[in-house]
């Protein structure tokens, strides 16, 4: 049985692509999280943890709803921007990006937390600005939780499932990723191929913790 | 903590005491037909009925890993064939009923045999099953070659993981158009839903659906009692209701 290395490819576009932008939003996001004591807090931090208690199927049903052409929301953005997040590639970023929130924002978050709060004031004290405090002072001293903070998001997107049945549509090239080949190689009965692909994903993910483990037993904090 | 123990124990019993009911494993095209016939049987015997629906495929996998299913209606032959190959059914298929293809929406396009409406720019998507594991997406991939269609439309094509996932393409607009089972379209919930067209069985062949009777089954009385009502003049007609010949 030749495998067909594109459903891989797509995850991993999928997992690198969802990871970086998620390093974009998730650091400010963990950052003020951690350093501010805005009273509605605990409703913000409700919210981004949602994605890892719901079921996928919720999620992914919501998102079918609100993604579909005849939802307001789906109409706008096909009417503004000409884009489709059903059935697409983009709409699976977006998903993740909700989907895999929680895994960049809470270890990042409980970095930043442990920090001694001594530091953060000796670098108020000198004059620096909470911005460049957080860049400067905070974030360098907890490289080990933004690593895990990474390598969580990369990891969980690369074992989507759930959602990507929901409003994927089953697309080579587009939305069939590799845990989706998976499963219609099992209802195919094509064992051996099935075999291959989930060889090639546990063997991928154990190769990405071992890493992390290696590289976080080396950082000194 | 004491009395939660307590109930934890007695939580199995009341597992045993219910008697079995009969598991019947129903691929997604035939999942409203079945509701009627779970009722109509289980009013005549008074043998209660569970059914699990999925597609044929998974059925057929889960069936082969020893799911605990007394009875397996799929959406072809080929499934059912697989697993008496295997010598996992009491006898050979037997075909229980004979399918057909419509096309549905909930827009208000106009739709034709023709299927011209599939090349219409407003149409962006056409859901149809997925052709390798669900024979519904099978016959609507044959019939779209049939008119020389299937390069123009394949572009808008995206694929629901069984019949039941069209549905849910199509009823929540995500997708225009879709390819679906008649059964499902002439499901009292869902006949008031958008409109759909009969789909002439020439440019496919009419789907001929097997059941089998598994062997792991521990109550083949019962599930015989079942195969029989489906040949009953009653059964027949609540399967012509829903589009079956």
């Amino acid at each position: 049985m030749p495998i067909d290395w594109e459903p891989i490819w797509l995850t991993l576009r999928l997992a690198g692509i969802t990871t970086f932008i998620l390093l974009l939003i998730g650091v400010p996001l963990a950052g003020w999280l951690a350093l501010s004591k805005f009273r509605l807090k605990p409703v913000i931090e409700a919210i981004i943890s949602l994605p890892l208690v719901l079921p996928p199927s919720v999620v992914g049903f919501y998102l079918l709803l609100a993604f579909s052409p005849t939802s307001a929301f789906g109409a706008w953005l096909l009417k503004t921007v000409n884009l489709q997040l059903v059935f697409s590639f983009q709409g699976l970023v977006v998903a993740s990006l909700l989907y895999s929130l929680p895994f960049m924002v809470h270890p990042i978050q409980a970095g930043l937390e442990n920090l001694p709060v001594s530091w953060r004031e000796a670098s108020y004290t000198l004059g620096q600005s909470r911005r460049r405090t957080l860049w400067r002072v905070l974030l360098p001293n907890c490289k080990p939780a933004l690593l895990t903070g990474i390598v969580l998001t990369f990891a969980h997107t690369i074992g989507e499932f759930g959602l990507v049945l929901m409003i994927g549509g089953n697309l080579p090239g587009q939305t069939r990723v590799a845990s989706i080949a998976i499963y219609d190689e099992v209802e195919l009965l094509h064992f051996e191929t099935a075999h291959a692909y989930a060889a090639l994903l546990l063997g991928l993910s154990f190769a990405i913790l071992l890493l992390v483990y290696a590289i976080n037993k080396r950082v000194t904090v | 903590m004491k009395r939660l123990t307590l109930l934890l124990l007695l939580l199995p019993i009341t597992l045993f005491v219910q008697a079995q009911p009969l598991r019947v494993a129903v691929a997604a095209n035939a999942q409203f037909v079945m509701v009627q016939l779970k009722t109509a049987f289980q009013k005549k015997t008074g043998i209660e009925v569970e059914s699990i629906v999925n597609s044929s495929g998974k059925l057929t996998t889960q069936i082969q890993q020893g799911a605990p299913y007394d009875i397996f209606l799929s959406a072809d032959m080929e499934y059912p064939q697989t697993l008496h190959k295997a010598g996992l059914t009491v006898a050979a298929p037997v075909i229980y009923a004979y399918g057909s293809l419509v096309l549905w929406t909930l827009t208000d396009l106009p739709l034709s045999t023709n299927l011209k409406i599939l090349s219409d720019p407003a149409v962006r998507h056409v859901a149809i099953a997925n052709p390798a594991t669900a024979p519904y997406g099978e016959a609507a991939v044959s019939l779209l070659k049939h008119k020389a269609l299937l390069d123009q439309v394949q572009p808008k094509v995206v694929y629901g993981e069984s019949i039941a996932q069209v549905n849910q393409y199509i009823l929540s607009g995500a997708a225009e158009v879709g390819f679906t089972a008649k059964s499902v379209v002439l499901d009292p919930s869902l006949t008031k839903r958008g409109h759909w067209i009969d789909l002439p069985t020439t440019g496919y062949s009419p789907i001929a659906q097997g059941v089998v009777v598994l062997k792991r089954t521990t109550i083949p009385k019962e599930a015989e009692q079942f195969m029989a009502f489906l040949r009953s003049p009653q059964a027949r007609r609540i399967l012509q209701q829903f589009g079956y010949h």
